[in-house]
């Protein structure tokens, strides 16, 4: 992988990972339609994608860090009292929640689905999955607005801190179907959130807090590896950076534009780039 | 949640089940459910260690308390 290669998947890594358009589809596709030579089964491609994915946690982090040293404090104020006293609490508990089927499955789970789906073809197939499911999580939330504007509709609707555990924990688990290329994992969580009642911008927010962990911890434990790997750590390292920027940058986009926007221009984009991405891979393979 | 002492107990025994397990995969001795056959398992350590915590947590909150 050249330098330039390098920074460009840097840069869509980090402005595709929170929106809800699978970064892990357009990392599939993308080198694919442009002919690019490198081989994504390649021992030195997953350190990369480490490397990108701690640059994305690390945006968040930064974004987050007063909520963060909140949540950090919050749990374990909770945690030692044995009950919940506050938002910062209740949240730190959902984010637990939430974190851990994420976890179980990724760990399990996580390096079958993606060899069993790695294609472009079914990367495609899965992109316009994901926008069928954007509309549906719109469409499902609709039926439950009132009110004529937009304020007015999502008033009705709760902050991150309230949603149920219960809800927490599916949505969490929900994240394990990003490990198949093509479904976002910011998408099904904001969708989940949505039907759990969330506002979009609260549920954008509890997507972002919920992949903190789960992103932080899979890249974390891979560094030692990645150290004694041999690969090209300065390039991999400006890409990473390049990724928390357009993650960071990409983060402040979403919860503007999730204040009185919704996810169906994603799902539209999805259905269209999965049914470009299978013609052009079927006509100029 | 439901307030027990032995609802807490057992869920303090799993957190020992967990840190056992977590210890097993780092240092290589367990080898279920990995992609590979030999060496050590951070991954699956983590995880185990993270499930611990959590199992730790709900057994305080399972404690019974004095009231307020």
């Amino acid at each position: 992988m050249s330098l330039a290669q390098a920074l460009f998947m840097g840069l869509l890594q980090g402005a595709s990972e929170l929106f809800p358009v699978s970064s892990l589809g357009h990392a599939v596709l993308v080198p694919s339609l442009l002919h690019w030579s490198f081989k994504q089964s390649d021992p030195s491609f997953v350190p990369f994608l480490v490397l990108l994915h701690l640059g994305t946690a690390s945006a968040l982090l930064v974004l987050y860090r007063q909520q963060w040293v909140a949540l950090v404090r919050g749990f374990f104020t909770a945690a030692i009292a044995g009950r919940i006293r506050n938002d910062s609490e209740r949240l730190a508990m959902l984010l637990l929640v939430g974190t851990i089927p994420a976890a179980i499955l990724g760990v399990f789970l996580e390096s079958r689905i993606k060899s069993l789906f790695a294609s472009p073809y079914v990367a495609a197939g899965f992109l316009m999955v994901n926008g069928l499911l954007m509309l549906g999580f719109e469409f499902l939330r609709r039926r439950t607005e009132r009110g004529a504007s937009r304020t007015e509709q999502e008033a009705h609707f709760a902050s991150a801190e309230r949603i149920s555990f219960r809800a927490a924990a599916i949505v969490g688990a929900c994240q394990a179907l990003a490990f198949i290329p093509g479904i976002s994992r910011s998408g099904v969580t904001i969708g989940g959130g949505l039907i759990a009642g969330l506002r979009h911008q609260e549920a954008a927010r509890f997507s972002f807090l919920l992949a903190t962990p789960v992103i932080l911890g899979a890249g974390l434990v891979e560094v030692p590896g990645l150290l004694t790997s041999g690969v090209p750590i300065g390039e991999y390292v400006a890409a990473a950076v390049l990724s928390g920027i357009a993650a960071y940058a990409s983060a402040r986009f979403l919860l503007r534009y999730f204040r009185s926007g919704r996810l169906d221009p994603y799902g539209w984009y999805c259905i269209a780039a999965g049914l470009i991405s299978l013609a052009l891979l079927h006509f100029n393979p | 949640m439901t307030r027990s002492r032995s609802v807490a107990v057992a869920l303090g025994v799993v957190g020992v089940v967990f840190i056992i397990v977590a210890a097993l995969y780092a240092l290589g001795v367990l080898q279920i459910a990995t992609s590979s056959t030999s060496g050590p398992h951070y991954k699956h350590a983590v995880l185990f260690a993270v499930l611990a915590v959590a199992s730790f947590v709900a057994a305080n909150f399972a404690r019974p308390k004095a009231a307020l």
